[in-house]
């Protein structure tokens, strides 16, 4: 009895092998894109809810209280003891006086000292290294080459779209819920915009 | 343990999963959608006042959060003592302003109300600063001048139509509620253009540019509306 691999026709092997080299590919290409899409989504995430969060650095808001006497001093005197009040070892880059207030701004941070009471508010900020790394990588303000990895990446994304939709035959594929999954995700975009009235 | 048990057990793990799914799903639902669709009192409160203008307080789709949120953008150098301001373009006299020329001139306190395209407003905000009238006088800007373009760090602009900023609450500010500018809010001095979307007015601002024709701007470029009304909710450009 003739063995089931001879007798299967050509073009039918030459196809479930198409298939298991589109699996192939589109599992590699999906290792590959496992940093870049945690970037991308991470920052996307990030971003969406900027009008909740920064998404790019801790602020902080404190005050000090510099001894009493200190309206007397000059500006620089001041600029010193008020950093050396908020516990900041940094040297001001910019000492600015005005009539009321003394303005003194680090790498780090912003100290306002009102010459009258002596108080002194800091406002400074620490970075979120991860979020503000992948969000300067999302908003694409690094270097112009970050654009082709970006392309590349996008390509990549709508291949493995594509590639997802022919992974699997049959019911479980595109005959069956594969395309009424399709469908849903598709009509997504497609009812938001026909029910927000669009752009 | 029997086929019919086993069964029997797996489908009542399955019906678990589902409620879990389900009741997480739900809670989901609720917390994002719930700030969405119920109004806090503070934007219930707003939505019934009215301006002197006749229009609502606040605009169509917008919430009131209490304090301004820091929306991004490349920071600028935040050192008062280092603010070179250029004031160039359609004037009689282009010239280069430092803060305490600023501070020389005519200052303006005013309380504003100002809406982000992203949907939140900030009610009654106490700033300080020298309105754009006042800067216009001084430099003299030409009649032919019929747009302000902001210009901002790193390259950011932002385009204005002279006709809007009339007005003394149209300033440019470097205080913001009884402080200096914060950093994130634009140090030492940004734009405030109240009574359009608060992209207008511009962060960190380095020069003014008169100029005659429009020059739609950073945003306006990529695909948000080059007039900004709030009450109009022109938030995109449309196709």
């Amino acid at each position: 009895m003739p063995s089931s691999k001879v007798d299967r026709p050509p073009n039918r092997s030459l196809f479930r092998r198409w298939r298991q080299w589109l699996r192939a590919a589109h599992r590699d290409v999906g290792y590959l894109l496992v940093g870049l899409t945690f970037v991308y989504a991470l920052s996307g995430l990030a971003v969406n809810h900027i009008s909740d969060w920064d998404p790019n650095f801790n602020s902080y808001e404190r005050t000090y209280q510099l001894p009493l006497g200190s309206d007397d001093w000059e500006d620089r005197a001041l600029a010193d003891a008020a950093l050396a009040a908020a516990g900041l070892e940094e040297a001001p880059t910019d000492v600015f006086g005005v009539d009321e207030e003394v303005q003194v701004t680090t790498d780090s941070a912003e100290l306002t000292i009102t010459r009258a009471s002596g108080e002194v508010l800091v406002r400074g900020r620490s970075p979120r290294w991860l979020l503000r790394a992948s969000n300067w990588l999302h908003l694409n303000r690094g270097k112009r080459a970050w654009t082709l990895i970006a392309d590349a990446y996008a390509i990549l994304l709508l291949g493995l779209a594509v590639s997802g939709m022919f992974m699997l035959p049959g019911r479980r594929g595109l005959r069956g819920r594969g395309a009424i999954l399709v469908a849903v995700g598709v009509s997504i975009p497609v009812l938001y915009v026909v029910l927000s009235g669009g752009p | 343990m029997d086929l019919y048990q086993r069964g029997e057990r797996e489908h009542r793990a399955h019906i678990r999963r589902r409620r879990l799914l389900a009741a997480a799903a739900g809670t989901a639902l609720v917390a994002l959608g719930a700030r969405r669709w119920i109004d806090d009192e503070a934007t219930a409160l707003a939505k019934r006042e009215r301006r002197a203008d006749g229009r609502p307080r606040l605009p169509p789709g917008q919430r009131v959060l209490s304090r301004f949120r820091p929306m991004g953008g490349v920071a600028g150098d935040p050192r008062p003592g280092q603010l070179r301001l250029r004031v160039h373009g359609e004037v009689d006299t282009p010239t280069t302003m430092t803060m305490r020329d600023l501070l020389a001139l005519d200052q303006h306190d005013a309380e504003v109300d100002v809406h982000c395209v992203t949907g939140w407003s900030v009610l009654g905000a106490k700033v300080r600063g020298v309105s754009i009238e006042t800067i216009c006088r001084t430099v003299g800007v030409l009649d032919r001048a019929k747009h302000l373009i902001f210009e901002g760090a790193a390259g950011y602009t932002a385009n204005v139509p002279l006709a809007s900023l009339r007005g003394r609450n149209n300033l440019l500010a470097y205080r913001l509620d009884g402080a200096p500018l914060a950093l994130e809010n634009g140090a030492p001095l940004r734009a405030v253009v109240p009574d359009l979307y608060f992209w207008k007015s511009a962060k960190w601002v380095t020069g003014l540019r008169f100029v005659e024709k429009d020059a739609p701007g950073y945003w306006e470029t990529r695909g948000y509306h080059n007039r900004a009304d709030p009450w109009e909710e022109q938030r995109y450009a449309l196709f």
